[in-house]
Parts: C-alpha cells; structure tokens; sequence
C-alpha cells in the first residue's frame, strides 16, 4: 500500500475516533447502570482504537493496528473481570445502580439521595374485620322473632 | 571564746538559727513532737553568742567621763565572710565634675582613680547598735520559741511553725548586721517573706491568707522605696557598704557609713538629693514599721498565731524601720526637712492609733493598735535628729520589745486558755483563774502605760524630753539649738543643681520650726493618756469584774466532766455556772511570761540610772556624725516632763477604772460616750475603705479587662487563626462523597484543563 496518505482522511479518522471516545467518557461519568458504564468503557477503547489505525495507516506502518489487536485482547479479558464484578455488586446489594455504593465517603457528609422511594411499611395497613361467611350469626334469645308492631 | 575569733561570732549569730531552721525543715517530721529542738538550740546558741558580743562590744567602748562630752570613738568590727559579685570600672563620675565630688574620694582621686568597681561583699559589722538589736532579736525570739512549744502543742503544722521562726530569726540577724545597702534589702524583702509566710499560718482559712496577701503587697509598697533609695544611694556615694573598704592597691573608698566619711565635714549630700533618699527610706520604713498609711497590714496580720504576733509585729520585724532611719542617722542629719516628715509621720501615727484601739473589743486588735501607736513614738523620737533623740528611740525600742511580748504571749495564753476566743466582752474576771497570766500581763500593762517605775516610763519619758527640746530650745539652754544644727551641716552637692535644691529642700525644711515641735509634743503627750487607757481598759476587761468563760474554754481540775468541746464553738446550752478551777496555761507558756516580766519591771530604771544605754549607742558609728553627735545633751532626769508624763498616765488609768473596773466591765460606757465618734474609730478611720475604693476596686478592674481580653481577643484570635484550616477542610470534605462518578469528573475536568492549557501555548 502507499506509504502516504491524505490528510482529510487523517482528520475525519481521528474524529470520528475522538467523538466515539468523548461518547464513552461521557457515558461512564453520567449513567448510573453498572453495565451500560462498563458499556461506555468499551467504547472510549473503541475510539482509542480507531485513533490507532488512522495513525498507523497514515505513516504506512503496521504499528497501530497490533496494538489495536492489543486492546481488543485486554478489552475481552476486562470484560470478564469487570463483569464478575458487576455480578457481585449485584449480588449483594440486589442492585445495579452505582450510587448504591457510597460507603467509603467522608464521615460528615451525607448520603446522596436523588430519589426517595416509598417506605414500605412494615406494618400492614388495618383491614375491617369481617364476620366469616357461612356462619349464623349469635342470636339473643330474648329478642323475638318477629316485630312487635309495624 | 578565745578560740574564736570576734568575726566567726558575729557570723554565727545568723547562722545557728539557719542550721536550726535548715535541720526542722529535713528531720521536722520524723522528730514529730520534738521538732522545736533544732530550731530552739539554734536559736539559743545565737542568743549565747549575741550576749557574748554584746559583753565584749560593750568593754571596747570607753567609759563615760561624766562631765565633758568629748567625741566618743567609734566602735565598729566588720566581717567579710566573701564577695558576691564585682563589676569592675563600673561606676565612674561623668567626665567635668568639681572636684568636690563626694562620690570618689580625694584619696581616690588623689591616687589618679577615676573609675570604682561595684562590689557586694557579704560583710557583717558588729557596733553597738546591731549588738543590741542582736540581743533583742534573739532574745526574745528564744523566749518565743520555748512558749511556742506550748501554744502550738496539738497543731499539725508544729515543725513548720518551728522552721518559719528560725528562718525569720536568721533573716532578722543579718538584716541588722549587714554592712551594705544591698543585703539590707535583700534580708528586709526576707523578713517580710517570713512575716508573710507565719500570718498565713492557717493558710487554709481564707481571712488569714487574706491578711498575709495584704501584710505582702503592704511591705512591697515600702520594699519599692527601698530600692529607689539604695539606687540613689549608689548614684550619689559610688557606693553600698557601710564601711570603708581598701582596695587592691591600698587606697580607701569610703563607704556611706563608714568612719572616712563620717569624719568628712561635707560628706553627706542634702538638697533635693538627700531628701528624695531620706524620704524614700522613711517611705520603706513606714511599710515594715506599719505607720501611715502603710499601716492598714499589722491589725489583720493578728490572724496569724499569736507568738508569731509577738515575735514579728511587736518586737522584732516592725523594728526594722527604726533600725534603718537610726542607721542612716548621717543621711537624714544632712536634711533636717525629713526629719521633721519623719516625726509628722510617727506622731500623728501614734495619735491614730491610739484613738483606734480605744474602741476595739478583741484584745489581741487593741495590742497590735498599741504598736502601731508605740512605733509612732520611736518615730517621732527618730525625726527630732539630735542624740537623745535617736537613743531614746532605741531605748524605747528595747523597752518595747520587752512589755509588747510579754503582752502579746500573756494574750495567747489568754486565747489559749479560752478556746480560742479573744473577744473581751466574752469572758471577764479571769485573774481568778489565770493568776500568772494576770500578774504578768499587769506588769506589762504597767510598763506600756509608762506608769513609774516599769520600763515604759523611762523610755516614754526620754522621748518626751527630746521632743520638747526641740519644741521649747531656750528651755534647755546648750550649746546647739536644735533647729540649727541641720542647717549648720546642710551640704551642697552638685554646682549644677544646687540653686535649685536650694528651693525645694528649704520648702521641707521650713517645717523645721519650733512651732511643728509643740504642736508634736502636745500630740505625744495626748497619746500617752489614750495609751494608759486603752491599756488599762483592756486589763480591766479581761481580768476584773464576774468571772466568765466562753463554753469551750480548757479548764483542770473540774468538778464534772466539761469535756474537750471544739476550739470556738459555742454549743446552745450555756455552762456558766460550772468553772474549773484554774485556766492557767502550762509552764512552757507561762516561763516566758515571768522571763519578760522581770525586764519589763526593771531595764527601764536599770538602763536610765546609769545611763548606760545611752552612752553605749553614742559609739556607734552612724551617731558618731558630727552633726548627730554636736547635739548630744548631758544626762538629765526632766521632773516636769515626768510628771506631766504620770498626769497623763493617771488620767488615762482612771478614766479607764471608771468606764470599765469590775462590774462595769463589759458596758457600753465608752461607746455612749464617743457617739458618733465610735464609729469612726472602730472602722479605722476608713483607711480600708478609702484603700479599697482607690487602689484595690481599680486594680480588680484592670484585672478584669485583662482577663476579658486574654480570654476574648487574644485567644480569640488564635482560636481563629486555628480555625481557617477546619473551615477550609470542611468544605473541602463535601467533595469526598463516595460517588466513583464523581470522583471521575474531577479527574476528567483536570486532563480538560491540562488540555485546554497546551492548546493555548501550542496556539499563541
């Protein structure tokens, strides 16, 4: 292949390179599903990969794209750690949300809650208490049958 | 006392009861009950020795020849015992000054000297004066000593009782024996140190660690003049020891006292000079001796025990003011202007004082107003400048110390006695029961009175004397009036400023006038009668009329078992009708009592026969002063002073028996009698009061807004200055919120800003 290529195409590479890496940064500081922020990683590696590739194919040299393929191993292996650790969190806290964890925070400042949900009271609520279908009621037997007078 | 010499005796004086103090101090309490043998046999072996060099000093002075008053010799013996410090080339007159420069002397100058070193030499100097004041001091401190051992018998501070009277033993020795300014000051900050320590004895009850704060501060105020006037001293004579030293290479430097100098006809600085220095040592006297108005300390320092009392404010330490004005006689014969403040001050002192006691009702008040009154005698005897005059003041002195102990102990056994109870009106008729105590204190009573032939009356009358030979001169004939003598040695100093010393020392000195003397004698006269009153009316109080105990009292030989009921405390159910037998206090109290009656009785007609005291003080060096000296008058016997003296003592007496002689013992005679004037007396003239208002109110404020602003503005502003980083750390804090997102951000926004930052410089 040439040895040299075209600027713009240079450009328009990193670009796109730069706007997939700027997403993923974006991502993994604003959303709060562990799996959709280990989502956004993967694609800040993406764009770093794209930037490889441009370079490498404007100097002509092959550098860039090993050390793409590279990435793309580390990028498979830290997925495996990473969601094993998606998985534990999960499991001990029964959820997916990374503001769950904010234990190791200062003493003096508290908890940030950006939603109350509704406490689940664990008292239920009182029911009327109904007399059980199928059962006479108690009658008194002084009272009469019948009315004495209309 | 072959073996040692005159010098290695003088220095144990001091020292015996230092090695008694130091030893109560290490062994008090293991020695438990017998912790008053070192400091007893410290203080005796200092009497033994005292007497020893008393004898001896006495057999160097030359006989009086009688007739003729030829100047007597001078009698003086100095004891080096080391050097505390010397600054070399330290003093050196400014470069232009007369010749006449009193401060190097001619043999200085003549040997081309014009620079002295300043020295301290812990000299000792043994004359007449301090023999005598050394026998008094120790004296009297033994007999204190052994009637301690009975009165503070069941105290729990029983050896540092015994420590303190050593220590002040020691401090009082050396205070009349050093032969220089400086250790002067130092013993007399010493002394007031010890008087400070024993009044608050019972420090853990709040009036008594009151009045010891007070007596201090008191003493401070006069410990302030003296140092004031020994820097003086130092400026104006080059100068601090009393006698004359050679140096190295043998020439003399003249001391202020010291026998060059006093030869010296223009040896002595007036003017404005030598009075500011007279006065600054009458300042210092008034605070130890307690005259006004620094004598506000002496009647609260009675809460104090009552041997101290005797020891401190009545024989020994108030006397050191008299000492010191005795021992500057050539200073204060150079300014005839403080010499008659100093009389002012002791006679109206005396009269104050004197109307003062008149009204009090607890006995140990009406003794400590007596010496406050008797010390204004002495003064008054002092500020007169003639030789009578100074020995009369020291005869009273000796005489003092004498009947006010033997006054003061006869209290404390009669507190003692009552459970310590000391208010008049509560008990009566005691000689019944206390019949040593009674004679004894009668005795004394006597002699204060100056009731003839006890030793008060010798001594009351000499004052008198000398006193109306100043105020009445053609009277007494002789060769030197005595209101010219000062201005016969009145000294120029300095050229530069004598025009105007010549107008400031002349406003003093026109006092000098034989009006101020009269006026002075009817005062000292007037004060007399109230002595022989109030004296008498507390006699009669305590010891005449139904006897009477406070509950509480320790009786022996009951007839039922009273039992030992708590020191003070009255129970509800009066015991009046059961007495004991007899109150008297044991023999280790009531010893001393009959010791000091026998002086009391006799040293007055003793010592005025033979005039031997007399003569014996002429030698002393500071009264060897031409000018002192050339008023010395020959010894006589004054009839009409002396029964002016006894008018005024029977009128007091009898007065005295009217208001208050047995059955009218306890009544209210003398307050309806004074009126208003009752009041007046018995709050002292409203000295606390005006102290108060004055000094102890502003100082409480500045030491509240000092408080204020420590606690306020000072730390106020290091709690603040604390403060920033806790502020900055909390705000701070707030981003550690635990959140990993947000952790991300701050690192995001850094790489933002290290991005921001290279594409600027990369652009421009």
């Amino acid at each position: 292949m040439n040895t040299m290529q075209s600027l713009p195409l240079l450009q328009n590479a990193l670009t796109v390179g730069a706007i997939l890496f700027s997403l993923g940064l974006v991502g993994i500081l604003t959303r709060r599903n562990l799996i959709v922020m280990f989502l956004a990683a993967e694609m800040m590696l993406q764009g770093i990969s794209v930037s490889l590739v441009a370079w490498s194919r404007y100097h002509g040299d092959w550098g860039g794209h090993v050390l793409v393929i590279f990435v793309l191993t580390v990028a498979a292996c830290e997925a495996a750690v990473a969601l094993v650790f998606v998985l534990q969190a999960f499991s001990r806290t029964g959820r997916l949300d990374s503001a769950a964890w904010q234990s190791l925070r200062e003493a003096t400042v508290g908890r940030t809650v950006d939603h109350e949900l509704p406490s689940i009271d664990t008292v239920p609520p009182r029911f009327p208490t109904l007399t059980p279908a199928g059962i006479l009621p108690a009658a008194d037997e002084n009272e009469p049958l019948q009315r004495e007078h209309v | 006392m072959q073996e040692f010499s005159p010098s290695t005796l003088l220095a144990l004086v001091p020292l015996l009861p230092l090695a008694g103090a130091i030893l109560t101090v290490l062994l008090g309490r293991q020695l438990g009950a017998k912790a008053h043998l070192p400091a007893i046999a410290g203080i005796a072996g200092a009497a033994a020795v005292a007497v020893m060099l008393l004898v001896a000093t006495a057999r160097d002075v030359a006989p009086a020849d009688g007739v003729h008053a030829e100047p007597v010799r001078p009698v003086e013996m100095i004891a080096t015992l080391w050097n505390w410090a010397t600054f070399d080339s330290a003093y050196a007159p400014p470069p232009g000054s007369p010749a006449a420069d009193t401060r190097l002397s001619p043999q200085e100058l003549a040997a081309g000297k014009d620079a002295r070193a300043f020295s301290i030499p812990v000299a000792l100097r043994l004359d007449p004066l301090t023999a005598t004041m050394l026998t008094i001091i120790t004296c009297v401190g033994l007999l204190v000593a052994i009637y301690s051992t009975g009165y503070m018998h069941d105290d729990p501070g029983y050896p540092r009782f015994f420590a303190l009277v050593a220590m002040f033993v020691f401090s009082m020795s050396m205070l009349v024996a050093a032969s220089n300014f400086l250790l002067v000051y130092v013993f007399w900050e010493a002394v007031g140190a010890c008087s400070y320590l024993l009044i608050g004895f019972w420090f853990t009850k709040p009036e008594a660690a009151r009045a010891a704060k007070k007596a201090f501060l008191v003493n401070r105020i006069g410990d302030f003049g003296l140092a004031i006037a020994v820097f003086l001293l130092w400026m104006t004579y080059g100068t601090l020891d009393f006698h004359d030293t050679i140096s190295s290479d043998g020439v003399i430097m003249p001391g202020i006292l010291g026998q060059t100098r006093l030869a010296d006809a223009a040896g002595y600085v007036g003017g404005v000079l030598g009075t500011a220095i007279c006065l600054l040592l009458l300042l210092a006297a008034c605070g130890k001796s307690a005259q006004l108005p620094l004598h506000v300390w002496l009647p609260d320092a009675m809460e104090g025990p009552t041997p101290a009392s005797a020891l401190i404010h009545a024989a020994t330490m108030v006397t050191a003011g008299i000492y010191l004005i005795t021992r500057s006689a050539p200073l204060f014969a150079a300014c005839p202007g403080a010499l008659t403040v100093v009389s002012i001050v002791g006679a109206t002192t005396a009269l104050v004082a004197a109307l003062i006691g008149t009204v009090q009702n607890d006995l140990k008040r009406v003794l400590a107003y007596s010496t406050i009154s008797q010390l204004g005698y002495m003064f008054a005897s002092l500020g007169t400048g003639t030789m009578l005059g100074f020995t009369a003041a020291i005869f009273h002195l000796l005489t003092h110390a004498c009947f006010k102990a033997l006054l003061f102990l006869g209290a404390g056994s009669v507190m003692h006695a009552m459970g310590g109870v000391i208010d008049m009106r509560r008990f009566g008729g005691l000689r019944r029961v206390m019949p040593i105590t009674a004679a004894t204190f009668l005795v004394g009573a006597a002699a204060l009175a100056g009731v003839a032939p006890f030793a008060g009356f010798f001594s009351k009358d000499e004052i008198l004397a000398a006193l109306h030979a100043k105020a009445w001169p053609a009277a007494h004939g002789d060769h030197h009036a005595s209101a010219t003598a000062g201005e016969a040695f009145h000294l120029a100093s300095f050229a530069s400023d004598s025009a105007q010393s010549a107008g400031v020392a002349v406003g003093l000195d026109a006092l000098d006038r034989p009006e101020t003397w009269q006026i002075l004698f009817w005062m000292s006269l007037i004060t007399a009668g109230l002595t022989a009153f109030y004296t008498f009316r507390a006699v009669f109080m305590t010891f005449t009329g139904p006897t009477r105990v406070p509950e509480g009292a320790h009786g022996h030989g009951h007839s039922h078992d009273a039992g030992h009921a708590d020191h003070g405390h009255d129970s509800h159910h009066g015991h009046d009708g059961h007495l004991a037998d007899s109150y008297e206090s044991p023999w280790a109290m009531t010893l001393p009592l009959v010791i000091l009656a026998v002086p009391s009785a006799l040293i007055g007609w003793l010592l005025f026969s033979t005039n031997w005291l007399a003569h014996f003080l002429s030698a002393t060096p500071s009264l060897t002063a031409p000018a002192v000296a050339a008023t010395a008058t020959p010894h006589a016997f004054h009839m009409n002073l002396a029964i002016q003296g006894t008018l005024a003592a029977a009128i007091g007496i009898v007065v005295a028996a009217i208001g208050h002689l047995g059955q009218r013992s306890d009544g209210p005679q003398l307050e309806r009698f004074l009126g208003p004037l009752q009041t007046l007396f018995s709050n002292t003239f409203y000295f606390d009061q005006i102290y108060s208002a004055l000094v102890v109110r502003p100082l409480e404020g500045l030491a509240l807004v000092a408080a204020l602003f420590d606690r306020y503005v000072i730390d106020g502003t290091v709690d603040a200055i604390a403060g920033i980083p806790v502020a900055l750390g909390g705000i701070v804090r707030r981003s550690q919120s635990g959140l990993l997102q947000r952790y991300a951000l701050a690192g995001v926004m850094g790489v933002l800003a290290i991005v921001v930052l290279l594409a600027w410089q990369l652009r421009g």
